[in-house]
């Protein structure tokens, strides 16, 4: 028993146990930089795309969230409305091998095609979940709106009824045309972070 | 029929005979017919089989998930949908909000949802109208949704139906579903809270006083989304008011409103894991009281080896146990004797293996003696946890007292039986090595006591498995040189000759316990402040005064030793006497007092139940205690009800309420009368001077609480 002060030094160690949880970025501040492989063979880069709005879409096809917002047209609409005002849109992946929504650069170009998706800039392979854990994403679909200054204006769900029924879209609130619409205005986002809903993003373990 | 709902509402024995009659009848209660999704089988369910205009009754969406999916609960988490239900109710029928029962956490990598797995019944209360006829039925429609999810998620919908009776007065027994799912509904918490928000985060403060050692698991579920960061750590820290969460905040931004919720507090008692939740709001207030720290900060420290760490330190000191003066003479004899008695290498081998089993047994014992105490100890309500004042002030004790013995101010037995260790030398054969194992353990007893005193005390706080392993570890340590000799004889040359240097090594090892001791007042400063440190300080003056005592007049005559160890004896009595006393200042709320007043109770005390019951008034006993959460839970839901509260006043019963958290011997006697060793513990005794006491199950119910008393 010779051991209680060195029991105090290994308990006082162990209280410093580092978490795994994602970091959301802030509204506000300067979004988190990344670099990933685009569906078409590319390499994006967020700080290279200054000058432009971007909107960040994270989804998975197969998620019955997604399919509301694709088979209603809701998305392509909203990804129209993002390119008329000259923004960049990325759809994000970041669904492991292996799991639900995980696709081939080629097999992303064929689901956006089959889906009448005409105005995304590119999908973003996130196979890794490294562009996902920055940005906290959680869910599919999950919204982040950057300004052309790099800034993160807004994250958070598609819109503000939080369900898979498709004909909630219409009484719904579509937070991304809002902060899209508020920023070219000049405004202030009026609901900068709401809450996302969806599937859980699969990522890698 | 949810069979399942019945059992889960059984898991807890007293009640289960209660339940499989619930349950055995249950197809006479009132439901809707199932529907089944590839993924859930849902249906309606209703808290009575026929209901009266103008009066409200409880509906239940049953739902039961297949193994390893979930539904979420009203803030699903992360990610995820709470269930909705849509009411088609007939004209003037008004159906409440759910009231959702406790969720669990469930997490998928770095997602984290709240919600329930298995069987859950989400339950709305139902208000018939008053204008209702009578031998009418309610039809009552409801549309609902759900996601329910494994790694992938499927939204679901379905149509349920319900139909219920109308008639003069309402009857039934209740639903099995509806009971389980009341169980885990959240209970108003009679704590107040409070929560701030700062740099590193949001801490939320809730006075609970001090609450069972057991009640580790403690998770704050937000009513909103947002608010904390769903998936991060919530560190515990306990405080003289109670409890304080500290974890990360959640994406939305800070919010002047109070934060709304359910704290759940998972309990580990001898009977298993108690769960119990309490919906609470929580105001915002600058910072969170002075003093409180968040748990980064050890504010009181718990020492939680590892397990592993915890064996190689008995290993080191079953080692060190073999360089004590009346152990390290005999092991070496012993082994020359083996090798001179002209075995061979095995044989001596062979020896040396009986002599590492007698050892081992011996220890084994004597865990077995120590588990049993812990397990008695702990029955009895003993606190063997580091968070116990008691506790710490009497391990502080037990290591200086090792200390000074190491110190030579006292030994036991005045140092008189070391020599009895050579008669071992004596015995042959396999067995007497096994027993000179067994007597290696026990005679060396005057200098491995005051160790393994110290090693018990730590053992005390162990989990029965990692206790026996200890212990068998201390063993292997003390027989390890021995086994190894007998394998390698020629090392019995190497081995330092036994002389001063022993003794001087032995008084080295008392500062280490002194600094031990050292840290444990430091402990109890934070703990009790600074009486407590008086009282440890006090102690230890009192224990060195009655060890010189002790020791110096061993070699007196009879009268003056005799005195001498009586004035000892009294100066340790005394001592433990007032360290006990350290954990029974009360340093919270009476749990008499700490709940409302629909129902007026008197103090229990002997005399006034043996006064009532000459007098033959029915008589309600409930023994209740402070840490005791069970006990609050039941007065909240059983008790302090308006229906409870009429029936007492309106058969005329009176009602005492024993506080046991000083552990009253009064109450304890009636506990141990009725066969308990802790409280809960309601009694009624009907009216009439001889009637026999009625005992209640330790988890109530309205329901229970009127039955009893004949309502």
């Amino acid at each position: 028993m010779t051991i209680r002060p060195l029991i105090a030094a290994a308990l006082a160690a162990g209280l410093f146990i580092p978490l795994a949880t994602l970091a959301a970025p802030e509204v506000g501040k300067s979004a988190p930089d990344f670099k990933a492989v685009a569906a078409d063979g590319t390499t994006v880069e967020l700080s290279a795309l200054r000058g432009k709005t971007v909107v960040l879409e994270w989804t998975n096809h197969d998620c019955p969230f997604v399919m509301k917002h694709y088979r209603t047209g809701n998305m392509q609409a909203t990804q129209a409305k993002a390119a008329e005002q000259g923004a960049l849109w990325f759809q994000v992946i970041s669904s492991e091998p292996g799991s639900q929504g995980h696709v081939s650069g080629e097999r992303a170009q064929a689901l956006n095609a089959e889906r009448d998706v005409t105005a995304v800039t590119n999908t973003l392979l996130d196979e890794k979940g490294t562009v996902g854990q920055a940005y906290g994403a959680q869910v599919t679909p999950h919204m982040y709106v950057i300004d052309a200054d790099g800034v993160l204006r807004y994250m958070g769900g598609i819109d503000s009824i939080a369900t898979a029924r498709d004909a909630d879209i219409d009484k719904a609130t579509n937070y991304v045309v809002e902060a899209l619409d508020a920023m070219k205005a000049g405004d202030n986002v009026p609901n900068p972070v709401t809450r996302p809903y969806g599937c859980t993003v699969k990522y890698a373990s | 029929m949810s069979i399942g709902d019945a059992s889960r509402a059984c898991s807890h024995a007293a009640v289960a005979l209660a339940c499989a009659l619930a349950a055995a009848v249950a197809g006479a209660q009132q439901q809707g017919p199932q529907v089944d999704t590839p993924h859930v089988s849902a249906r309606l369910v209703a808290s009575a089989q026929a209901v009266a205009p103008g009066e409200t009754v409880t509906v239940g969406l049953a739902k039961t998930i297949i193994p390893g999916w979930h539904t979420y609960w009203r803030n699903p988490g992360d990610s995820g949908l709470a269930t909705t239900i849509d009411w088609d109710a007939p004209a003037g029928v008004t159906m409440g909000d759910i009231q959702w029962p406790a969720p669990e956490r469930h997490s998928l990598g770095p997602v984290t949802n709240y919600g329930y797995e298995g069987e859950v019944t989400l339950l709305s209360p139902l208000t018939v109208p008053a204008d209702a006829e009578p031998g009418s039925t309610l039809a009552l429609r409801a549309a609902v949704s759900w996601l329910v999810c494994e790694d992938i998620c499927i939204p679901e919908d379905v149509e349920l139906e319900l139909a219920l009776p109308v008639a003069e007065t309402t009857r039934g027994d209740g639903h099995p579903a509806i009971d389980a799912a009341r169980a885990r509904l959240p209970v108003a918490s009679p704590w107040s809270a409070r929560h701030a928000i700062g740099e590193d985060g949001l801490r939320l403060a809730v006075d609970t006083g001090a609450l069972p050692a057991g009640a580790n698991d403690i998770w704050f579920f937000p009513y909103d989304w947002g608010r904390i960061d769903q998936s991060a750590e919530q560190r515990l820290s306990r405080t003289d008011q109670g409890v304080v969460l500290a974890t990360p905040r959640g994406q939305a931004p800070p919010d002047e409103t109070p934060l709304a919720g359910v704290l759940v507090i998972r309990e580990d008692t001898p009977d298993g894991m108690l769960t119990t939740a309490f919906e609470l709001s929580a105001p915002r207030v600058e910072t969170v009281a002075a003093g409180e720290p968040v748990a980064a900060t050890p504010d009181v420290p718990t020492p939680t080896i590892g397990l592993g760490l915890a064996l190689l330190f008995a290993l080191a000191g079953g080692l060190i146990l073999n360089l004590m003066p009346c152990v390290f003479p005999v092991l070496a004899m012993k082994v020359l004797a083996l090798v001179r008695s002209g075995g061979d290498a095995a044989g001596v081998r062979g020896h040396g293996l009986a002599y590492l089993g007698g050892v081992l047994a011996s220890f084994a014992l004597l865990a077995a003696v120590v588990l049993a105490l812990q397990q008695g100890g702990a029955r009895l309500g003993w606190g063997f946890q580091f968070q116990s004042p008691v506790f710490v002030v009497m391990v502080a004790w037990l290591l200086f007292a090792v200390g000074l013995n190491l110190s030579g101010v006292f030994m036991i037995g005045g140092g008189r039986l070391a020599g009895i260790g050579q008669s071992l030398t004596t015995r042959g054969g396999h067995s007497g090595s096994f027993f000179t194992g067994v007597l290696a353990a026990v005679v060396a007893t005057p200098c491995t006591a005051p160790f393994m005193g110290a090693a018990i005390g730590f053992a005390m706080t162990q989990p029965p498995a990692s206790l026996v392993a200890i212990f068998l570890a201390l063993g292997l340590g003390l027989a390890l040189p021995f086994v190894v000799l007998a394998w390698r004889p020629a090392l019995v040359a190497r081995l330092p000759k036994p002389g001063a240097w022993m003794e001087r090594f032995k008084q080295f090892l008392a500062f280490p316990m002194y600094g031990a001791a050292v840290w444990l007042v430091w402990v109890l400063a934070l703990q009790a402040g600074a009486d407590g440190v008086l009282v440890a300080a006090g102690g230890m003056l009192a224990i060195a005064l009655a060890a010189w005592l002790y020791d110096t007049t061993w070699a007196s005559g009879v009268r003056a030793r005799r005195g001498a160890q009586a004035l000892a004896a009294v100066l340790i009595v005394a001592t433990l006497a007032v360290g006990s006393g350290l954990a029974t200042q009360p340093r919270e709320t009476p749990a008499a007092a700490r709940v409302g007043a629909l129902l007026a109770h008197q103090p229990y005390a002997p005399e006034r139940f043996d006064a009532l019951r000459a007098e033959g008034r029915a008589v309600f006993v409930n023994m209740t205690a402070a840490w005791c959460i069970t006990c609050i839970v039941n007065e909240q839901v059983a008790l302090e009800r308006a229906d409870v509260a009429a029936a007492f006043a309106e058969r005329d019963i009176a009602y005492l309420k024993g506080d046991w958290t000083n552990q009253d011997a009064a109450i304890t006697a009636v506990l141990e009368r009725f066969g308990r060793s802790g409280v809960p513990l309601y009694l009624y005794y009907p009216p009439g001077a001889d009637t026999e006491a009625v005992v209640l199950p330790q988890i109530l119910t309205p329901d229970i609480v009127l039955d009893a008393i004949g309502a």
